[in-house]
């Protein structure tokens, strides 16, 4: 009991932070009607800027993180001004590909600026563990787990109750309508990538310490991000959380339980499966198809 | 020979037999294998350096790959990421089957591409349901498994350390360098070949249909699982052959090779070098897979930048797809046309 | 006497459809009720009704694009077999002899006119796909027999001296006249027109009520045209069925439409709103 209870609260930590990135892929989904790919390489690029200042500006990992997410928000906010927002008449195929672009800039970025040496990123609660029924959990994997759930609380609050929220949503819904009906639509989608950068960076900073802050080190974050939306259907915004939860901890019980190397593997074939039988994901509708 | 209208080719009539015979497009193919053919003598006599060779034969490799997914995301508008996964199966199994269980090279070869097209129909039936914005991901997640799989299974693989392979023995020669930088020509030739074929005849028009409207696609009679079956197939039976030939002539195979950023390299390939276009496919590979390596890096200082290679490419794939949309094969038709209306003088169309 | 074959179809002799108790319903809504009507053989045919009044969603089950909830729709096929189209594939639909052009004009703009055309001729193709990457000597003269046909297609239509034009950058009306000679391409037994006036002006209109007489004529195949241009229903059609709200309701020549109570109440209903 205790060991499942174990993987099942590392399943909450890892789940949170693939929740975080899924968030900003489905928020750019949303309004600006394109699949992210770049939201991992995004947040390796700001996660960087963390690291570097941890380690050569010896600035507190708080600090750093600040100036991360301001990073995020002027890289954000570059992106969509400089391409996105240039970019409305191409196809959605052709916009997928833009992000493919946006992926391989990045990763070429970040040696370039940031050096090819791999950096170390401290957690923010270096050390402690908590005893809960027999499972361990580090302070920091709970405080990674809190902040977590805080942020999509504050995220759902925002979307459900403030102006910039309901714009959001109605951007979401359809952005010729909300365009007329004098929603910002503008601004929607400038705040839509700022924010979906910074919740990429974030999503880096809570996985990074795991490893080594690497161009790749967001490579499994973005893709059971990707896959994560899949899951649980691009058209609400719990529905991705939800599925980013499901991943971690079917991910983690399967190797756990099953077996150690594939357990991720078959967690995706389970998906590739799903969607099979249900293409829209977990919570959705179905499209009439229309002549 | 019966004619085939060239897309976008509007040869002027011409009665001189050399012209018309260049107006066949299978002449030109050949024409065009026999020039690249001719590349390793000019690395012989000391005019390109012969490192340059290689780079080159990568440049071939990629083109058969980059056909594959062009037949997938030019014609039928299906977007794929899982082109490296697939590529690296071709390697492997080529790999092993030549090296530790000594099969002939050219067996090993139709093995591996048997078994790529096996899953490549695999991930058709796949995409049936899951069309659009999810097709990319549901692919990216094949691509991930194959990866792992290369990772875990070392027996077969060498795991982490790789797997090494020599140049291909065709016939009981063992050919050399050169020699099978003239083999990689010949494949590619023939795969554009027969894309050519495919493209311009019922098949070809069928992916259209199926790209333009899958609801007008059916009223016509094209059904779509067959063709979106069929054009997996071909596509992944094209990385495999891609895959063998790197294996035999790069000859070693790591499971860092054959992650997302090849089949990201192997996409720009396709959009830069110009959707549906054969040359342009060619092209695209020689700015993806060459520049970088042939030139970029021979520039001082910004040849000295790690990482100048991707965002080369990455920068060149927003431009294209934002500002040209028909890729660089583009500009010459561009250019043509320019020269045309210039000579008629510009008087009122402009 | 007529054959039976799919599900003990029916068909009496000089019919080429008959549609029988059609019925379909979305979440509740029932866009067409027991609709039934017959087309005879080499007839042009008006399918006629307000907007929302159903008429495109009768073809789609014509078509089985939708498949209907109740109903029959008996087809002579272009091998003389008779069948029930209900529940078959749509894919399957054109081999048959039944084609159909779209609303809003489906061709591909990167395509010349002539490989628009040859779309068409899909089924026709007896060549497999290794066959046509080989250029074996079937597949090459399969695809210089379709290309004969097609040159005639776009004659027949006034084209052809475009036919080796991309589609994209072609005016409105070139297209339609794409979109139907690509229907001749399929050896038709029925030609489904969906509403082939919208974007045309009066001469053009003029010009198209020509064309279909031509079609029916030369290529002998019936036509069942879906149109809201009453002008052009009244003027070409030999009998035209007139439905409302999915349901039917009449069914004659076109005088007989013009004068029938319902049909002017109908069409009054929507034009004036008072």
């Amino acid at each position: 009991m205790s060991t499942f209870l174990q993987v099942f609260l590392r399943s909450l930590e890892t789940g949170g932070v693939y929740a975080l990135a899924a968030l900003g892929i489905i928020i750019i989904f949303r309004t600006s009607n394109i699949t992210h790919f770049a939201q991992g390489s995004m947040g390796m690029f700001n996660t960087f800027v963390v690291a570097t200042l941890v380690a050569n500006a010896k600035l507190p990992l708080w600090l750093a993180t600040l100036c991360g997410l301001c990073t995020a928000i002027v890289l954000g906010c570059l992106v969509d001004f400089v391409i996105i927002r240039r970019a409305k008449k191409v196809s959605p195929v052709a916009k997928q590909i833009i992000t493919l672009g946006l992926i391989m800039v990045f990763v070429g970025l970040a040696p370039m600026i940031f050096g090819v040496d791999p950096l170390k990123l401290p957690r923010f609660i270096e050390s402690g563990d908590l005893d809960i029924f027999g499972a361990h959990l580090t302070y920091n994997g709970l405080f990674n787990m809190v902040l977590g759930v805080a942020l999509m609380l504050i995220l759902f609050y925002v979307l459900q109750k403030t102006k910039m929220g309901i714009a959001i949503r109605t951007t979401a819904s359809n952005e010729p309508v909300a365009r007329l009906m004098g929603v910002p639509t503008r601004n929607v989608t400038l705040f839509a990538w700022a924010l979906a950068a910074c919740l990429g960076c974030l999503s880096g900073v809570m996985i990074a310490p795991t490893t080594s802050v690497t161009p790749n080190v967001m490579d499994p974050v973005q893709v059971n991000a990707l896959i994560a939306c899949v899951l649980g259907g691009f058209q609400t915004f719990y529905g991705p959380v939800l599925g980013a939860y499901i991943i971690a901890v079917g991910t983690n019980l399967l190797s756990f339980y099953v077996d150690s190397t594939w357990g991720g593997q078959l967690m995706y074939l389970l998906v590739l499966v799903f969607i099979v039988f249900r293409p829209q994901g977990l919570v959705g509708k179905k499209f009439i198809k229309k002549v | 020979m019966d004619k085939i209208t060239v897309q976008g080719q509007t040869p002027p009539s011409n009665s001189n037999p050399a012209a018309r015979a260049f107006r066949n497009p299978y002449i030109r193919y050949i024409l065009f294998g026999v020039v690249i053919a001719l590349l390793p003598l000019l690395a012989k006599s000391g005019v390109m350096p012969s490192s340059f060779l290689v780079n080159l034969g990568g440049v071939l490799i990629y083109s058969i790959v980059a056909l594959g997914l062009n037949l997938l995301l030019g014609y039928s508008g299906l977007i794929s990421l899982g082109t490296a996964g697939f590529m690296g199966l071709g390697a492997y199994i080529s790999g092993y089957l030549s090296g530790t269980v000594g099969l002939p090279f050219l067996l090993t070869v139709l093995i591996a591409i048997a078994a790529a097209a096996v899953i490549g129909v695999l991930v058709g039936f796949v995409s049936l349901r899951v069309a659009g914005i999810y097709l990319a991901i549901a692919t990216l997640c094949v691509s991930e498994i194959l990866r792992k799989t290369f990772e875990e299974l070392d027996q077969f693989t060498g795991g982490f350390s790789g797997l090494t392979a020599g140049y291909p023995t065709l016939f009981g020669f063992k050919l050399s360098r050169e020699a099978t930088f003239v083999l990689l020509t010949a494949a590619l030739v023939l795969v554009m070949m027969l894309t050519h074929n495919l493209v311009n005849g019922q098949m070809g028009r069928a992916l259209h249909a199926m790209r333009g409207s899958e609801v007008a696609a059916q009223a016509m009679g094209v059904y779509l699982l067959k063709y979106r079956l069929i054009v997996f197939a071909i596509a992944s039976a094209y990385a495999a052959l891609g895959g063998a030939l790197y294996m035999h002539f790069i000859k070693f195979s790591y499971p860092a090779v054959w992650i997302l950023t090849l089949s990201l390299n192997i996409l720009a390939v396709v959009v830069i070098g110009g959707l549906r276009s054969i040359y342009g496919t060619v092209i695209g590979a020689l700015i993806v897979f060459a520049v970088p390596d042939l030139l970029l890096k021979r520039i001082p200082v910004i040849g000295g930048i790690d990482g100048i290679a991707y965002i080369f490419t990455g920068v060149l794939i927003i431009l294209v797809v934002m500002f040209y949309p028909s890729g660089v094969v583009g500009i010459g038709h561009d250019i043509k046309r320019l020269i045309s209306r210039g000579r008629k003088g510009g008087a009122g169309n402009g | 006497m007529a054959k039976a074959t799919h599900s003990g179809a029916a068909l009496a002799d000089g019919l080429v459809l008959d549609i029988h108790d059609l019925s379909i319903q979305f979440g509740g809504l029932k866009a067409v009720e027991a609709l039934s009507f017959h087309v005879k053989e080499q007839e042009i045919f008006g399918l006629i009704g307000p907007n929302g009044a159903g008429k495109t969603t009768a073809f789609n089950c014509i078509t089985q694009f939708y498949h209907p909830d109740r109903g029959q729709v008996v087809f002579r096929a272009r091998d003389g077999r008779v069948l029930d189209l209900v529940g078959l594939p749509v894919h399957d639909i054109i081999r048959l002899g039944l084609v159909r052009t779209f609303q809003n004009v489906e061709v591909i703009k990167e395509l010349t006119l002539i490989d628009n055309v040859l779309i068409g001729a899909h089924t026709d193709f007896k060549a497999t796909i290794l066959e046509q990457a080989l250029r074996l000597p079937r597949a090459r003269r399969e695809e210089r027999e379709m290309r004969a046909k097609a040159v005639r297609a776009l004659e027949f239509m006034g084209i052809a001296h475009l036919k080796d034009a991309p589609a994209g950058g072609q005016p409105y009306g070139v297209l339609k006249k794409v979109e139907m000679a690509r229907t001749l391409m399929a050896q038709p037994k029925l030609i489904i027109l969906d509403e082939p006036a919208a974007g045309l002006n009066d001469s053009e209109t003029a010009e198209l009520a020509e064309t279909i007489r031509r079609m029916r004529d030369e290529y002998r195949c019936t036509i069942l045209l879906v149109e809201h241009d009453m002008r052009l229903v009244m003027n070409i059609c030999d009998r035209i069925c007139a439905i409302s709200f999915g349901q039917f309701l009449a069914c004659g020549t076109p005088g007989e439409i013009q004068g029938n109570k319902l049909v002017q109440e109908a069409y009054l209903g929507e034009e004036e709103p008072e």
